[in-house]
């Protein structure tokens, strides 16, 4: 500890801290207007000191960790030496330390006894900030040009005094106006909070004392991570991963690949051979694929390390400019959630061959994003936006989970009564889908299938999804999760399976049926007890038929029980035969497989 | 003869006995939980009160109870064998969840298993719209099917919850209808009556909890009300609800998912009305009994609620930002934290040799090692027995005997040898680790909601809260302690200072510039007459009736709602604009901002309470605690408080009349139901309300 800090009074400045990140974030989601914000959480708010460096988060979205340090680090060169009291920025251009379009940066910074102690950040995914496809999400679009409104750091006020000119423009460049003014008015009230709760703060323990501890929050978390990251061994492993194509050139894989190589307390992850970035809009930027880093790491670390600066002195992330992992300009990347979420996989299956007994199977692959927008009959336009995720890998101690947010972002399901109180929309079915598991000894989590019904006249539909072509990987003779499906109008005459990604026209009546993709298998299936494949046949979700080929499990379904000598014999043969199973891999993994045709 | 009213309060460890009459005069009673059959220990305890005090069952004139019966069986997963019928396509509502976790980065997280096994989840062919429209009927093979199927696998209850059924239940009273006619006795609960409001999870899990415990408390009702009968108290039955309100057994037997947190809420109830009659309005009420530790706020003379919480969930870790721990309930509740800390929890080393406090307790049976029950590990009553912090050789002034040199065995042989250490300094350890993890619990509700604990008084309570309240409250930087008369009974003293009270709410979306006043009167008008009709077949009427409206509103767009009261009346055009200007308001308060005029307001749900008004004022003038138990005070003991202080010679008082001014710790405040421990630097006082004052230095 630093000097003339007492670890009681630590223990309180941080918790206080702390819950006034919690609080900004709870009146953003207590306020929002958005089903993106109040039901993904895709929004977060921090503290920073005055230089900019992360002090504590009110994590909500793992995605955002590492953010705003990159953000506010263009606001803090421009602006530094002339912030005021009264002041409030605002930016999103991910070429300027954004991530993407709709991700709207709002910073306020914060003074006491004549000097800027802290900022008081907010980052908020809007529904909206124009561009050629509702939602401003679109993973066709080529150049970043087409995806919206470009705010770069600006002036939201200046000591207080409103930018009209900046308003007017958002207002003329975006389709629901009323909402984006009213989520952008929840992330100033979260400012405001901020600044008068840090205000008591000051009040209490001066502002040379606040200074003082905000470094020791940022020195405690940098010495937990140091602690935790020497516990594990020593080495340098690196991975694979696919996406499936960037939807603009279709059936095109874009490589994912990264290194980590830890050593004593540091670690660093290192993105070089990954694809060079693509037209299609899943681009990163290099903050995104920190947080993506971060994700997997912290994942097998232990609970309770503070998210600031500190953790990020310990774990470097490097990723070569002009790749999928740290785009140019003009790079699109309105949809690199899609990106983010993969390399978040790639970079545990890079970590299960340090330390294969804490990291799991692939996951669905993150979340697909589902935008409908249109104009009713009096012109009103109307937008919805859903993500879908929900699968996990199977454990080296347990099975996948099924219906659970991903590591990457911890969402909320939109209830489906809400959405058809509110959107021009009907969901035919939301549940889960037997069969799609990839088996194993602990196997993957069962995908869930959402149906979408359109119930306006027209409209367009844009869907981002992955996972078609390159499965979710097991590990350790775990199988391979099942492909995702985006499946329209089934059982009509023009049912019509879909690619990954695409923006298509649709009509009043239409469907969308979208599945997720099953979680990979942890462990060879020969080897899950069998009572358990009993539990899974009974309530549904694995068919008898796979009970006895992949799990060599025979059972007797009368009265529910396993037929051991059967089992045992089944068991030997599938043994005997592996070899020739054509979508197994038996090895340590090396990354996805495709899916068989 | 004198009449009194009787709280019962079951606890995992005792049971505990209140009466009191329209005096004041109050009787108590401590004895330990019949696990087997909770209801047993009741009449036992009644009738062994009856036998010192020479009452009878005709002296009885209201029972007032608050149970965990409801809440573990869901924490054990020991409810009824449950069926779930729901629309089809929609089959795994209640297992999704609402897909979020409660912590992030934690790859090790479970979540809670469902109550309903999937293959005890059947569908059916119908459908509504969100507006209560009939898209496809109910389709009655599928109906039948569905029935039949939970029947075949010998279901002990069926829960419908079908979908938009919120707007319309046709569909789900006709199943019901179905269930009946094929199992006329088999419990059936319909979403439509538990919870008619808008999202199908929280519906569908609040309508499955309701279903699954259902036949275990209509059992233990009617088993407690038969044993009552039997000691000859034909008095009224009320069961506290988890909303701080009773309630009468028939109303909970038909609707227990609101009696589930009944015990804790009974003691926050109680710490907000003595601290109000004592003055202090800013209060953390800390209840510690023999498995559980709770903490709960009350701000400004009120106590705290959330719409909405999570049966099982424990102590919210990190932030009120994450849910998905236990099991969705959406009726209202006291709000508290709660971490598995208590007299029973176990002392233990871990694998990398560090010492662990609970969250596994010893329970009731075989309890603590000093009760000699069959205990064979170490607890945290074992250890502050160790300490002398409690008396040796027995409690409940001397109805339960101890046995300190078993305590003091074990836990030198298992934990003190294993860490080197000396016997005292194990102990000490243990008490600390338990007191660290319970600050948890206060800190949740208070410094992590941007509360500081420093401007509260610890309002401590249950039987091992003043043992570690002043403790406690030292580290936290809390100034005062208060510890009411009868601490460790005291969940049962909320009971008598409780009122009757009925929570209605039913989703009515409407906004309010174009809601239909005919419609929206005439909906408000049925819940209040249903509320009215509650209260009359429970004897209260005309001026002792009395309903409360208020309405969850929002912008529209926005999903979270805030509560705004609304006024007795027919509303016309001019009062759903003050409803508007009021809910403005409201947000501007909470959240530091408000929308323009021009931004439609949304009507979510409406509700009403319905409440009871008691003959005569819930909280005496005076309180006469009866003295029970030893009339001899022991010899001072030896007790540790840590290395600065080591053991020290503590004077030991037996009643807390004894403190004729302010003493110093340290001291043992001895008394019948709890001990209490002021520690060396504080100053013990008494108040004229019976409250023990601790200020700390």
């Amino acid at each position: 500890m630093r000097e003339a800090t007492d670890p009681f009074t630590f223990e309180l400045f941080k918790n206080a801290m702390f819950s006034i990140a919690d609080e900004m974030a709870l009146t953003i989601c207590r306020t929002t207007y958005s089903s993106v914000l109040r039901d993904n959480m895709d929004f977060s708010t921090a503290f920073a000191d005055a230089n900019g460096k992360l002090v504590a988060q009110g994590l909500t979205l793992p995605g955002h960790l590492g953010s705003i340090p990159t953000a506010l680090d263009t606001v803090v060169e421009r602006f530094g030496e002339r912030m005021v009291p009264g002041d409030v920025f605002i930016m999103n251009d991910p070429f300027d330390g954004g991530m993407h379009l709709p991700d709207i940066f709002i910073f306020k910074p914060l003074f006491a006894e004549g000097r800027r102690l802290a900022f008081a950040a907010t980052i908020c995914h809007h529904t909206d900030v124009g561009g050629r496809v509702a939602g401003s999400n679109a993973s066709d679009s080529t150049e970043i040009y087409a995806e919206g409104l470009r705010i770069a750091p600006m002036y939201m006020y200046k000591a207080g005094e409103k930018n009209d000119t900046l308003f007017s423009f958002i207002e003329k460049n975006v389709r629901v106006p009323v909402r984006v003014f009213g989520d952008l008015r929840a992330q100033l009230a979260a400012c405001h909070i901020a600044e008068k709760q840090f205000g008591e703060l000051v009040t209490k323990y001066g502002a040379g004392t606040v200074e003082r501890y905000m470094q020791e929050i940022i020195d405690y978390a940098e010495r937990l991570t140091r602690a935790a990251i020497a516990e594990l061994p020593d080495g340098k492993v690196s991975f694979e991963d696919w996406i499936d194509d960037d939807g603009i050139d279709v059936g095109k894989p874009i490589r994912l690949f990264v290194t980590m190589e830890k050593r004593g307390d540091s670690m660093l992850v290192d993105w070089t051979g990954t694809n060079p970035q693509v037209k299609g809009a899943i681009n990163n930027t290099l903050s995104f694929t920190k947080a993506a880093s971060y994700c997997a790491i912290r994942s097998i670390l232990p609970a309770g390390i503070p998210n600031n600066e500190g953790v990020f002195r310990v774990i470097k992330v490097t990723a070569p400019p002009g790749t999928v992992a740290n785009g140019v300009l003009p790079a699109a990347c309105a949809a690199r959630g899609l990106t983010g979420f993969r390399m978040v996989d790639c970079a545990f299956g890079a970590l299960a061959m340090l330390v294969p007994n804490r990291v799991f199977a692939a996951s669905d692959g993150g979340n697909t994003g589902i935008s409908i927008g249109g104009y009713d009959k009096k012109r009103k336009p109307f937008i919805y936006v859903d993500f879908a995720c929900g699968t996990w890998g199977g454990r080296p101690w347990a099975d996948g989970l099924s219906g659970n947010s991903n590591m990457f972002a911890n969402m909320a399901s939109q209830p489906i009564e809400v959405v058809e109180a509110e959107q021009p929309m009907r969901i035919l079915s939301y549940e889960l889908v037997a069969d799609r598991e990839g088996a194993g000894k602990f196997r993957g989590g069962f995908p869930y299938r959402r149906e979408y019904q359109f119930l306006e006249e027209e409209g367009t539909m844009q869907v981002r999804s992955d996972r078609k072509v390159f499965r979710p990987y097991g590990l350790y003779g775990g199988l391979p999760g099942q492909p995702s499906l985006n499946l329209f109008n089934p059982g009509k005459n023009d049912e019509q399976v879909l690619t990954s990604k695409f923006t298509m026209n649709i009509k009043q009546g239409d469907v969308l049926r979208h599945e997720l993709a099953g979680g990979g298998g942890w462990g060879d299936p020969l080897q899950r007890d069998p009572a358990r494949v009993m539990a899974d046949v009974r309530n549904g979700f694995v068919s008898q038929e796979r009970a006895r080929n992949i799990y060599g499990v025979v059972l007797d379904t009368g009265n529910w029980s396993v037929d051991e000598a059967a089992t045992r014999r089944q068991r030997a043969d599938i043994a005997a035969q592996r070899p020739k199973t054509p979508d197994i891999c038996w090895e340590e993994p090396k990354g996805s497989v495709r899916a068989a045709e | 003869m004198a009449s009194y009213r009787v709280g019962v309060d079951i606890g995992g460890t005792f049971t505990d006995i209140v009466f009191m009459d329209a005096d004041g005069r109050i009787l108590v009673k401590k004895i330990s939980s019949s696990v087997d059959n909770y209801a047993r220990a009741i009449s036992e305890g009644l009738l062994e009160m009856f036998r010192d005090t020479g009452l009878t069952g005709k002296s009885v004139e209201e029972v007032r109870h608050g149970t965990t019966v409801a809440s573990n069986a869901i924490l054990e997963l020991k409810g009824a064998k449950t069926g779930l019928i729901t629309t089809a396509g929609f089959r795994d509502v209640l297992e999704i969840r609402t897909l979020r976790m409660p912590r992030l980065y934690d790859i090790a997280w479970e979540k809670p298993t469902p109550l309903v096994d999937r293959y005890l989840r059947q569908v059916v062919d119908e459908r509504m719209d969100v507006n209560g429209q009939v898209l496809r009927s109910l389709d009655k093979a599928s109906a039948e099917r569905a029935v039949d199927a939970l029947l075949k696998e010998g279901v002990d209850a069926i829960a419908v919850c079908l979908i938009n059924s919120f707007a319309n239940p046709a569909h789900e009273l006709a199943l019901k209808e179905i269930v009946r006619k094929k199992a006329p006795d088999l419990p059936c609960c319909i979403s439509f009556e538990v919870l008619p409001e808008i999202k199908e999870y929280e519906r569908t899990s609040t309508t499955v909890i309701n279903t699954y415990i259902m036949p275990i408390v209509a059992t233990y009702v009617a088993s407690l009300k038969q044993d009552l009968n039997k000691i000859g108290v034909s008095a009224q039955l009320l069961l506290m609800q988890s909303n701080g309100g009773l309630t009468t057994a028939e109303s909970a037997e038909r609707l227990p998912c609101h009696i589930i947190e009944s015990g804790p809420a009974a003691g926050v109830v109680g710490a907000q009305a003595l601290a109000e009659k004592v003055g202090i309005k800013d209060v953390v009420s800390f209840d510690m009994g023999g498995t559980t530790a709770k903490a709960s706020l009350i701000e400004d003379g009120q106590v705290t609620r959330s719409a909405e919480y999570q049966v099982g969930s424990g102590i919210m870790i990190g932030s009120r930002l994450m849910t998905g721990n236990g099991y969705s309930l959406k009726v209202p509740a006291i709000d508290l934290a709660e971490v598995g800390a208590g007299g029973g929890s176990i002392v233990w080393i871990d694998a990398g040799g560090a010492m662990q406090v609970g969250p596994h307790s010893a329970g009731a049976k075989p309890g603590p090692l000093c009760y000699d029950q069959g205990g064979t590990e170490p607890t945290i009553t074992d250890a502050n027995v160790v300490l002398g912090y409690i008396n040796p050789d027995y409690l409940c002034g001397g109805e339960v005997k101890l046995k300190s040199d078993i305590a003091t065995r074990v836990f030198k042989k298992t934990v003190a040898d294993p860490l080197k250490v000396e016997l005292a300094q194990a102990a000490y350890g243990a008490h600390q680790i338990a007191a660290s993890n319970m600050i948890r619990a206060i800190k949740a509700v208070s410094s992590e909601r941007g509360r500081d604990p420093r401007s509260y008084a610890l309002f401590a309570f249950g039987g091992n809260g003043p043992l570690f309240a002043a403790g406690m409250a030292a580290a936290l930087g809390m100034k005062r302690v208060v510890l009411p008369p009868s601490p460790g009974l005291f969940s049962a003293f909320g009971l008598l200072y409780s009122d009757v009270e009925h929570h209605y709410s039913r989703t009515f979306r409407r906004l309010t510039r174009e809601a239909d006043l005919t419609e929206l009167n005439g909906t408000w008008d049925r819940m209040a007459q249903e509320a009215l009709a509650q209260l009359a077949s429970e004897g209260f009427s005309d001026q002792r009736a009395r309903v409360v409206r208020s309405a969850q509103m929002h912008y529209q767009g926005q999903i979270y709602e805030l509560t705004v009261p609304v006024p007795a009346g027919p509303l016309d055009r001019k009062a759903l604009a003050a409803l508007d200007e009021a809910f403005g308001r409201e947000h501007e308060l909470t959240y530091g901002h408000r929308a323009g005029p021009e931004e439609p307001v949304e009507i979510v749900n409406i509700q009403v309470v319905g409440q009871g008004i008691p003959d005569r004022p819930r909280v005496p003038e005076s309180i006469a605690v009866g003295r029970r138990g030893t009339t001899v005070t022991p010899k001072p003991r030896k007790a540790f408080f840590g290395a600065k202080h080591g053991w020290v010679d503590a004077p030991i008082l037996i009643d807390r009349a004894e403190l004729k001014g302010p003493r110093q710790g340290p001291l043992i405040i001895e008394e019948y139901d709890a001990t209490a421990i002021v520690p060396p630097g504080a100053t013990a006082s008494l108040d004229r309300y019976g409250n023990v004052l601790i200020e700390l230095g």
